[in-house]
């Protein structure tokens, strides 16, 4: 939904769930992008706990981890969302003279606006939500309840573990074999599969290098720092302001995805495209990792059109830092907006290579694998 | 949502003796015209908790408490009254009733607390972190007057004998250290400290008394630790006390009931899923010290407790004192009157002529005032008979008190069916229920009672 349009924001606002009140500075070039208080939101939502009657308290619970920022990655957030799911459907009973398909549609698709709500969906978390409605949809009339409940959660279970686990372990597979000793790697921000391909590279005995190039407000590295320094890799950390500075050691850029588009282009945590760039005038091979349920048709050519906008006051506060808070009376002035892009595209000439589950690809294959094996594996 | 409600509303108090008697038990003392468990009751039906436990102390204190809600809140919130024996301390209450406990999470909520901090947010802290306890934190209400001195009249400087202290880590969310009324020192638990780094210690702030509680860790540590008498001074702090050093059947049970309800499939990827959602958020000190220096499993077991912290605007105040009373009755008739729901002044008060009643007053209905009387932020009950010349500043009168011409009272609680003869004059004073004070005696600072029979 575009959110310039009044008339439909209006009439979203009156279904709305949580209450929301619209941010007041925004940027021009992105009216048509949610953008709200983010102050008042989550106090907003947490008093009417008790209010919110038809919401299974699962869904609810991960709705406020969205909304607080608990649950970061594309890979998580889905995960999160399907157990919770998993945990209404178990409890979920047919209302007398409805169908299950019917209402069990009705009722994740209530479920589904509030989650959005709380947080705008991922394109991964819109594929699977379109798979499990398809699931419910193709469910034989002839099951009766317990056993439709059960063959959905067997389903919900089966696209976990083989789109997301299964298609992680093979990526890592087909990406070791491009790590080479003394090979410096560069990453930037927290990849859940970048991260399981430094740490499987690294127990095959591989001697190489990482830096891990991080970015503000989020500063997501430090956790994927953490974890590599903990597992014993030598590791380099950088902001993506030094990232020219690094570039001339590097060999190879290993990128995570939020989603890849049918054109190529790969939509991901904002900074990656700086870094891609940056890498492609250096010469350095970038290879995108991205699992196959997180492509879409869609087709974008700048990082405008379809974008999420964070909250303003993370990047106009270091928290914990009160004496360096300069912006701290100007925030509601006229004359300044602020802008805080959570992701941003990166055109495919800058991508070498995009190591999925189905292989490894160039990124003008990927509208084949869309057609070819979408309707076949996702959605049968 | 899984969460069920407990209101512990007490029976007898000690430290409320002449206001509180066999025929009015602590839950049912009034307020503002209203017994103090109205508030409660009607804030968890502001927000749609409608299946709720009230605990009392004692058979007959738990009959008046059940006749009167059953009375106020016909069809819209459901009751179940338990009476348990006296002076068991709000954790052998729950002790008492914890077969009745059923649901994964309860809420506990003393009766004597008036305040407008809204339980689902409190609920949903609980829900969010998955913590074993959160409590409720709010200001220290500032307490006193300006007219009336302290009773008998010591010092000026408000200087609390006792000390709330608090330690939260720097986000606010966690609670590191609990101690409430402490006199002298307090100790601070070293590994915490260290497992954190950074402690923000506040004496600004007290506990309200509403805690969500996960059911099973709840009953493990009323059944272990039955000494425990106390929720508040004994279970609370014991469960923030041990939140890194959780007990190994604590978390044992905790693990089996999870593993119980999943359906153990696909064992290996489990193992990912929950290292991707553990990757995916910024790990909490709990999480950072129970895993082992190589970050791989979880050796020690922990817990969390969770603060919530009221906005400084919300009002809140337990009542456990005679000045907390009258702190009450003053506010909720003023400043906090957004927590009564009809008038100030009731349907029908007499009032004679040059009667002067001024603003942060109520008047029950029935109520008759002579000529010339003043009333000045005081609370008048039902069916009070008020002669002329009386002068009521800063107190509270409840139902069915006849005050004679002439009297002067000033910062007082005057209980039911009192009486007061002509030119009394009280001065910060307590009469209990039934007392008739004779004509003409001036009392400063005293608590008059009837005898017991």
């Amino acid at each position: 939904m575009q959110y310039d349009d009044k008339s439909r924001v209006e009439k979203a606002k009156k279904r709305a769930v949580v209450k929301q009140t619209e941010a007041r500075n925004r940027v021009e070039l992105f009216r048509h992008l949610p953008q709200y208080e983010h102050g008042t939101q989550l106090p907003d939502l947490e008093t009417k706990f008790f209010e919110l009657d038809p919401m299974h308290p699962a869904v609810y619970k991960v709705g406020l981890q969205y909304l607080s920022g608990d649950i970061r990655g594309g890979n998580a957030r889905c995960i999160a969302m399907f157990q919770a799911f998993k945990e209404a459907i178990k409890d979920y009973s047919t209302p007398p003279e409805k169908t299950l398909i019917r209402d069990l549609t009705a009722r994740i698709s209530s479920y589904v606006s509030f989650l959005i709500e709380c947080r705008p969906l991922s394109i991964s978390m819109g594929n699977a939500i379109k798979f499990l409605k398809n699931r419910i949809a193709k469910l034989p009339l002839a099951l009766s309840e317990s056993e439709a409940k059960s063959t959905l959660m067997l389903d919900i279970d089966r696209f976990i573990n083989e789109k997301i686990i299964l298609s992680e372990k093979v990526i890592v597979k087909h990406a070791v074999t491009k790590i080479r000793d003394g090979d410096v790697l560069l990453t930037y921000g927290a990849s859940s599969v970048v991260e399981m391909i430094l740490l499987h590279a690294h127990e095959l005995g591989k001697h190489f290098h990482v830096v891990v190039v991080d970015s503000r407000p989020k500063l997501e590295g430090q956790l994927l720092l953490r974890r590599l320094v903990r597992k014993g890799l030598s590791c380099t950390y950088t902001h993506v302001n030094a990232v020219s500075c690094i570039m001339q050691d590097v060999t190879r850029v290993f990128l995570g995805a939020s989603s890849v588009l049918s054109n190529g282009t790969v939509y991901s945590r904002v900074g990656t495209a700086c870094v891609a760039m940056v890498a492609h005038a250096f010469h350095v091979p970038v290879l995108v990792c991205c699992e196959a349920y997180k492509f879409h048709e869609r087709v974008q050519l700048d990082s405008i059109c379809f974008n999420e906008l964070g909250n303003p006051d993370a990047i106009s506060k270091v928290q914990g830092r009160k004496e360096i808070n300069y912006l701290d009376g100007l925030v509601n002035q006229e004359n300044l907006q602020l802008l805080n892009l959570i992701y941003d595209a990166t055109p495919s000439d800058y991508v070498s290579m995009i190591i999925t589950d189905y292989g490894m690809i160039p990124p003008t294959s990927v509208p084949v694998i869309v057609r070819e094996y979408r309707r076949d594996h996702l959605w049968s | 949502m899984d969460f069920q409600v407990v209101v512990l509303a007490g029976g007898n108090s000690k430290s409320l003796t002449p206001l509180v008697s066999k025929d009015v038990p602590k839950p049912l003392l009034p307020v503002a015209n209203h017994p103090v468990l109205y508030y409660v009751l009607h804030q968890l039906e502001e927000s749609n908790l409608k299946d709720l436990i009230v605990v009392v102390e004692g058979e007959d204190a738990g009959l008046l408490v059940g006749a009167w809600i059953s009375g106020t809140f016909v069809d819209r919130l459901h009751v179940e009254i338990a009476a348990v024996p006296e002076d068991i301390g709000t954790a052998g209450a729950l002790r008492a009733i914890s077969h009745y406990l059923t649901a994964k999470d309860i809420l506990v909520v003393s009766g004597d607390l008036v305040s407008d901090v809204s339980p689902g947010a409190v609920a949903a802290t609980h829900r969010r972190h998955d913590a074993v306890v959160t409590a409720t934190l709010c200001c220290v209400p500032i307490s006193g007057s300006s007219e009336s001195g302290s009773s008998g009249g010591k010092d000026k400087t408000k200087k609390p004998g006792r000390y709330n202290i608090i330690g939260l880590d720097p986000r606010k969310q966690f609670l590191l250290h609990i101690a409430t009324e402490i006199e002298k020192d307090t100790r601070l638990q070293k590994h915490l400290l260290h497992a954190v780094g950074q402690m923000e210690i506040r004496s600004d702030l007290m506990d309200a008394h509403m805690y969500a509680f996960k059911r099973s860790v709840l009953q493990e540590v009323l059944d272990r630790k039955d000494t425990f008498q106390s929720l508040k001074q004994d279970v609370v702090p014991y469960l923030v006390r041990s939140q890194l050093k959780s007990e190994a059947v604590l978390s044992g049970i905790r693990q089996a009931e999870e593993d119980g309800n999943e359906k153990v499939s696909f064992p290996n990827n489990q193992v990912m899923v929950s290292q991707i959602l553990a990757n995916a958020s910024t790990p909490s000190f709990h999480e950072l010290y129970s895993m082992d220096p190589d970050g791989s499993a979880q050796t020690r077991k922990t817990h969390k407790c969770c603060a919530y912290i009221a906005s400084s605007s919300s009002y809140c105040v337990r009542l456990n004192s005679i000045q907390a009373f009258m702190d009450i009755n003053r506010d909720v008739t003023g400043e906090a009157d957004h927590l009564l729901s009809d008038n100030v002044i009731g349907p029908s008060p007499k009032l004679g002529t040059k009667t002067t009643v001024g603003p942060h007053c109520m008047l029950g209905e029935g109520s008759e005032m002579g000529d010339k009387c003043q009333v000045k932020r005081s609370v008048i009950g039902r069916h009070c008979r008020i002669g002329s010349h009386v002068k009521v500043v800063n107190s509270v009168v409840m139902n069915h008190v006849t005050i004679g011409d002439g009297c002067i009272i000033q910062g007082s609680v005057i209980c039911s069916n009192v009486q007061l003869q002509e030119r009394v004059v009280l001065k910060d004073c307590q009469v209990g229920a039934g007392f008739v004070v004779t004509a003409g005696s001036e009392y400063k600072g005293e608590s008059l009672a009837r005898k017991e029979k």
